[in-house]
């Protein structure tokens, strides 16, 4: 075998050198440069349902990871007291009712006898009988006034009670999952704190953390898939939006009015990661998508 | 593909995994020219070993993009 010359042989080496150059090129802009995150999150909103009313649950119509529909009843808050609370307000506001009548009343014979003193004529009346007759009409008129102000109250109070009985049975706000979720008959649950979370199904999204630097080849309207961990279909989806501020880790809180930064800065450091929106255009039968899920986010270069 | 090896629970990104396909597959690559004579062309064996493994490299990635 005789050698080959040096000038092949250096020819060859640099051929393949050049070409692994450029095949490192691409791969660094494909893995590198492309918009693309392995940290994206499945996400929901989340309906943290508080009671309206306080009271003894005395039945609950839901389970744990129950599918709930709008306007569903998920509880019953002993109405019992609230039920009293509107035989009261009906009762007041039939007193009311008996007083404005009877303040009625009061004012038409007011009325009456003032007129007939003005009928009457300065012999047979004196000046200051006339006058009291009449001011005892305008008081009259004035008691009746608050009379009508009392039951119009008295119906607001009864529409206040007939509200409350209506609020023991909680009613899902959005379509959705229960997740997390125990509770029995006999569990007392108190006005305004949260009980239980409701996740809207009809919200789901996902947010890909996105490095800083990928940011600039993202635009809103921008299509992109998301191909979950667990595997199966990719889903189609849009960038619907970005972040506007993230929490700065180098500022400190400071309990003064001043800014506190922190004064070491690492040599090696990473990029900072922005949550990017995306709206998923359709969920592919057979998906079930968890809110917490890992997925892969990849923006889909646009074609001109 | 733009995903994941799970490996027993722990997860990998593709590109490792290509790279360790292209270094086994280079290492049988590397047997074959050796005892084909090929070396005879090659200047610098030891970069043009190093070139080989980033080309097989791209060649793997490549076709697991279109393929996947």
């Amino acid at each position: 075998m005789k050698p080959i010359s040096f000038i092949y042989r250096f020819i060859v080496t640099l051929g393949a050198v050049i070409l692994a150059g450029v095949v490192a090129w691409q791969l660094w802009i494909y893995y590198m440069e492309s918009p693309w995150t392995r940290d994206g999150r499945v996400r929901a909103d989340i309906v943290s349902l508080a009671p309206d009313v306080s009271g003894p649950i005395v039945q609950v119509f839901v389970h744990d990871n129950q599918f709930v529909h709008t306007g569903e009843a998920l509880f019953q808050i002993d109405p019992a007291r609230f039920n009293l609370a509107l035989a009261q307000a009906n009762a007041a506001l039939a007193q009311a009712s008996a007083a404005e009548a009877k303040a009625h009343a009061t004012m038409l014979n007011a009325e009456q006898n003032a007129a007939r003193y003005a009928a009457l004529s300065s012999n047979a009346t004196s000046a200051i009988s006339r006058d009291d007759a009449s001011t005892q009409s305008l008081a009259a008129k004035a008691e009746y006034s608050a009379a009508q102000a009392a039951y119009a109250a008295a119906q607001v109070d009864l529409g206040v009670a007939q509200l409350n009985l209506r609020r023991t049975t909680a009613r899902a706000t959005v379509n959705g999952v229960i997740t997390n979720f125990s509770m029995q008959p006999g569990d007392y649950v108190g006005a305004g704190s949260a009980i239980m979370a409701i996740v809207d199904t009809d919200s789901l999204y996902v947010d890909g953390y996105f490095e800083e630097t990928k940011l600039r080849h993202i635009k809103v309207g921008d299509k992109a898939t998301v191909q979950l961990l667990q595997g199966g279909p990719q889903i189609d989806g849009h960038v619907q939006g970005f972040a506007a501020a993230i929490a700065d880790s180098e500022r400190i809180a400071a309990p003064t009015l001043l800014a506190d930064v922190n004064p070491t800065f690492t040599w090696v450091r990473l990029a900072a990661r922005i949550p990017v929106r995306i709206a998923l255009d359709k969920i592919p039968a057979g998906v079930n998508l968890v809110a917490g899920m890992t997925c892969t986010v990849t923006i889909l270069p646009e074609k001109n | 593909m733009i995903g994941e090896f799970d490996i027993y629970g722990v997860l990998f990104p593709p590109l490792l995994i290509w790279v360790f396909m292209a270094l086994l597959l280079s290492m049988a690559v590397r047997r074959g020219l050796s005892a084909l004579g090929l070396y005879r062309f090659i200047w610098h064996r030891p970069l043009f070993d190093l070139c080989l493994l980033v080309m097989l490299t791209g060649l793997i990635s490549l076709a697991a993009n279109r393929y996947f």
